[in-house]
C-alpha cells in the first residue's frame, strides 16, 4: 500500500524530534538555573512547570509526561540537596518533589485534552463544511447514468481522499475516484454492499461502508485517507444513499415515459394502419355484398360496383407493396432499379394511379418543356411523389387547390408538391419525415400512418438526392425532391 | 316514392361511389359530402332523414360533425349512422354519446348496413296502450306530436330517444328487460347492444330528470332492465 508506511515513518520521527527537543529544553533550564543564575529552588521548580504546559500544548502528552520525569530528576539531582545525587535528605523535599511531578502530569493531561479538544471541533467543523459541499454538489448533479461517477469524483475532490471507491450493487458497476487504487479491497466493498457490514483497515487507513436506504444495503463506499468521524462517515454514506436513489428514481421514471411513448407509438399505429387498410376493403367489401345479395340490378350499376372492386383491389395492393418497402427500408435493404425516364410520363403515371382519391381536387400540373431523361427508379419514384401528394390531399381542405410542378435547377431534377393546408410549424418541419412522426394535432384528425414521408426520404435519399419542405404556418407547404439527373455512385 | 334521403359523409371518393350507388339501388335518394363541414352546409340548404358519418375524417372529424349535425336546425329529427373502423366498447359509447343512433364497423356488408338504416329510419309502432299527453312535475310529454316540453321550454329528444320514452312511459311501474326495450325501439335484429340503452337512457335522464344523478322516473333495475316510476298524482 504506497502511501501509509512514509506516513508511519514520518510520525515516528517526529516524536523522537519532539523527545529530543524535550530533553534539551529541560537541560537548558537546569544549565540556566544551576550555572548562569542563583534562584531558589521554588522558582526553579515553576521554571519548569512553565516549560511543561508549554510542550503538553504545543505537541501533546507523552512529550509532556517525558518532560515532566526529566524535570524531576534534574530538580533532584542538581537543585535538592544533597546537590549531586538523587538521594533526598529532607523529607519535605520529598513532599515538594512529588507535589511537582503530579501538578506536572495533571497540567500537561489538561492542556493536552483541550488541545484535542479543539481539534476535534476543528476537524467535525471542516467535515460539516465538506458534508455541505457534497451535498450541493450532489442536488446540482443530473440524475443519469454517469451520476454515480461524478459523485465517486466529488466524494475525493471534496474530502481531498486519495481514493474512493463506490459501488452500486443495482448496475453492479464499481465507480473509482482520486489519484491512487483501491482494487485491493473490491472484496470487501462487495461484502459491504451485500451484508452490510463496516470494515477498517487500520494500517491501511481504509475504511469500508455500506450505504443503506430504508435499512437495506444498496451498495458500499470505500474510502482510503479518512478521518471522518463515525458520524461523518454515517452523513455522507446517507448523502450517497439518496444521491442513488435519485438516481434509480430518474431512470425509473423515464424507463416507464420510454414504454409509454412505444405503446402511445404502437397503438397509433396500428390505428392508422387498420384505417389505411380496411379502407379499400370497406368498398370492397359493401360493393361485393351488394352485388350478391342482389339488390342492385341495372348493370350499370353492376358495373359501377365492378369498377370500384378492381380499383380498390390494386390500392390494397399498392398499400401491401409500400409495407413491404417500409419493411425493407427498415431492413436497411433498398435496391434500385435505374433506367432512363421522362419525368412527364412519371408523373402522369402517378396522376393516373390516384385518380380516385384526387377526384374532385383542383390539380395545376406545371412541367418544364425542357426536361431531359432521368435514370431513377422509377416505380420507387413514383412512390415518393404519390406519398408526397397523398400527404397535400390529406392536409388541406378538399377545396384548395393543389399543385405539382417539375423544373431542372441546380441540384438537378426539382419535383415539387404544394398545397394551400394549415402549413406545418417551423419545429415539425426537420421531424415530419421521422418514421412514424405526426403532427401533434393531425393524431385524430387525418387518417395516416406517419410513414409516407419517412419512404419519401429514404427513396429519394437512395437515389443521391435531397427531400425538404418549405413552410409557413396558415401560408400551405411546399414538399421539393432533388434527384440528380445522372446516377451517381450510391451510398445508401 | 323514395325510402328515404340519405347524405353520405366520407372522406373516401371510393366508399362515396359505392354507398351512392347501393343506396339509390334499394331506393334511398342519396347525396354525399367529403367531410362535416360540408355536411353541415348541405343540412342547412336541404332536409335529410338519415346521415351516414365517417367518424375519421380531415377537417372537424366524424364525432365533432354529430354533435354539430345535431345542434343544427332539424338535428334532432335527423338518424345518424357513425361508420368508422374501430369496435371498443369505448368507441361505441363516444359515438353514441356524440349523438349517433347506431354504429357500423368497417367493413361491412351492403344488406348489414341496408338493414341498419331501416332500423334507424323506422318509428317504434306504439304497441300498448295508447298514450296523448303526460305530466311530470313541469315536463310535458306530448305523444300525438312527438314534442316535450319541460317547464314551457321545447326539449328536443331524437326520434330514438322520444321512442325510447315512449316505451317505458306507456308501461309504468313495470320492468322492461333491456332485450325488448332494444327490439321495440331499434327493431327486431337488436338485443345484445346494452351500451347504446346506457347511453340512451343517460342522454334522456340529461333531458327530462330533475336531478339526472339521483333519477326519479327512468330508473334502472341491476342486470335486468328498466323501469318507469310515475310521478305521484297530488
Amino acid at each position: 500500500m504506497p502511501g501509509v508506511l512514509p506516513v508511519l515513518r514520518w510520525r515516528s520521527v517526529r516524536v523522537t524530534l519532539h523527545l529530543a527537543a524535550v530533553l534539551a529544553i529541560t537541560a537548558g533550564i537546569t544549565f540556566v538555573c544551576s550555572r548562569l543564575i542563583r534562584v531558589n529552588a521554588t522558582t526553579i521548580g515553576f521554571a519548569y512547570l512553565v516549560a511543561i504546559l508549554v510542550i503538553a500544548t504545543a505537541w501533546g502528552l507523552l512529550e509532556a509526561i517525558v518532560a515532566s520525569v526529566a524535570a524531576v530528576l534534574c530538580f533532584n539531582y542538581f537543585f535538592l540537596p544533597p546537590v549531586g545525587t538523587f538521594t533526598i535528605a529532607d523529607p519535605q523535599n520529598w513532599v515538594a518533589l512529588l507535589a511537582f511531578l503530579v501538578t506536572s502530569i495533571t497540567a500537561s493531561q489538561l492542556s493536552a485534552h483541550a488541545k484535542q479538544r479543539t481539534r476535534e471541533a476543528l476537524d467535525r467543523q471542516q467535515d460539516t463544511e465538506r458534508l455541505y459541499a457534497l451535498s450541493r454538489a450532489i442536488l446540482l448533479t443530473e440524475a443519469n447514468r454517469t451520476a454515480p461517477k461524478q459523485i465517486a469524483n466529488q466524494i475525493a475532490q471534496i474530502f481531498d481522499f486519495p481514493a474512493v471507491s463506490l459501488y452500486d450493487r443495482d448496475t453492479g458497476d464499481i465507480h473509482r475516484a482520486g489519484p491512487e487504487d483501491l482494487r485491493a479491497i473490491d472484496d470487501e466493498l462487495h461484502e459491504a454492499a451485500v451484508q452490510g457490514t463496516l470494515f477498517h483497515d487500520e494500517v491501511g487507513q481504509t475504511t469500508v461502508t455500506s450505504i443503506r436506504l430504508g435499512g437495506q444495503p444498496i451498495g458500499s463506499l470505500a474510502i482510503r485517507g479518512s478521518s471522518l468521524s463515525d458520524g461523518a462517515l454515517q452523513a455522507l454514506s446517507n448523502l450517497v444513499a439518496i444521491a442513488l436513489e435519485k438516481v434509480r428514481g430518474q431512470e425509473v421514471a423515464s424507463r416507464a415515459e420510454a414504454a409509454r411513448q412505444s405503446e402511445e407509438l404502437k397503438s397509433t399505429l396500428l390505428d392508422a394502419i387498420a384505417h389505411e387498410f380496411k379502407t379499400p376493403l370497406t368498398s370492397i367489401k359493401a360493393a361485393a355484398s351488394a352485388l350478391l345479395s342482389g339488390t342492385v340490378s341495372k348493370t350499370e350499376e353492376q358495373r359501377e360496383l365492378t369498377t370500384v372492386v378492381n380499383e380498390e383491389a390494386d390500392r390494397l395492393g399498392r398499400l401491401v407493396t409500400e409495407a413491404i418497402q417500409m419493411a425493407r427500408l427498415e431492413a436497411g435493404k433498398i435496391q434500385l432499379n435505374r433506367s432512363m425516364h421522362s419525368v412527364e410520363e412519371l408523373i402522369s403515371a402517378v396522376l393516373q394511379q390516384m385518380t380516385a382519391v384526387t377526384e374532385g381536387r383542383r390539380l395545376e400540373v406545371g412541367i418544364a418543356s425542357d426536361l431531359p431523361m432521368v435514370e431513377v427508379d422509377p416505380e420507387l419514384l413514383q412512390l415518393a411523389i404519390r406519398h408526397l401528394l397523398d400527404n397535400a390531399l390529406k392536409y388541406s381542405s378538399p377545396e384548395s387547390p393543389l399543385r405539382i410542378s417539375a423544373a431542372t435547377g441546380e441540384r438537378g431534377l426539382m419535383i415539387k408538391v404544394s398545397d394551400k393546408g394549415p402549413g406545418i410549424p417551423e419545429r415539425d418541419q426537420s421531424r415530419i419525415f421521422e418514421k412514424f412522426y405526426r403532427g401533434p394535432n393531425t393524431h385524430s384528425r387525418v387518417p395516416g400512418t406517419g410513414m409516407g414521408l419517412a419512404i419519401a426520404r429514404e427513396i429519394v435519399r437512395a437515389h443521391g438526392g435531397d427531400i425538404w419542405v418549405e413552410s409557413s404556418a396558415g401560408q400551405g407547404a411546399e414538399f421539393c425532391i432533388a434527384v440528380p439527373v445522372t446516377a451517381r455512385e450510391e451510398t445508401a | 316514392m323514395s325510402a328515404g334521403r340519405i347524405l353520405v359523409v366520407d372522406d373516401d371518393p371510393q366508399i362515396r361511389r359505392v354507398m351512392r350507388t347501393t343506396l339509390s339501388a334499394n331506393g334511398y335518394e342519396v347525396s354525399d359530402v367529403r367531410s362535416g363541414e360540408e355536411a353541415l352546409e348541405k343540412l342547412h340548404a336541404a332536409s335529410y332523414d338519415l346521415v351516414l358519418l365517417d367518424i375519421n375524417m380531415p377537417g372537424m372529424g366524424g364525432m365533432k360533425a354529430c354533435q354539430a349535425l345535431r345542434q343544427s336546425r332539424h338535428g334532432s329529427e335527423l338518424a345518424i349512422i357513425m361508420l368508422t373502423v374501430r369496435n371498443t366498447e369505448r368507441d361505441k359509447v363516444e359515438a353514441l354519446d356524440a349523438g349517433a343512433d347506431d354504429y357500423v364497423t368497417k367493413p361491412f356488408s351492403t344488406p348489414e348496413l341496408l338493414a341498419r338504416i331501416r332500423a334507424a329510419l323506422r318509428r317504434a309502432p306504439s304497441s300498448g296502450p295508447e298514450l296523448q299527453r303526460i305530466n311530470l312535475e313541469g315536463l310535458e310529454i306530448d305523444f300525438e306530436s312527438r314534442r316535450v316540453r319541460l317547464r314551457g321550454r321545447e326539449v328536443r329528444l331524437t326520434p330514438k330517444e322520444f321512442d325510447l320514452l315512449r316505451y317505458l312511459v306507456a308501461r309504468p311501474d313495470k320492468v322492461i328487460a333491456h332485450r325488448e326495450l332494444l327490439q321495440a325501439v331499434w327493431g327486431p335484429d337488436y338485443g345484445d347492444e346494452l351500451e347504446y340503452l346506457r347511453v340512451f337512457i343517460n342522454q334522456l335522464r340529461k333531458k327530462v330528470e330533475p336531478d339526472p344523478a339521483k333519477p326519479r322516473y327512468l330508473l334502472t333495475e341491476p342486470w335486468v332492465g328498466y323501469r318507469f316510476c310515475p310521478p305521484k298524482q297530488t
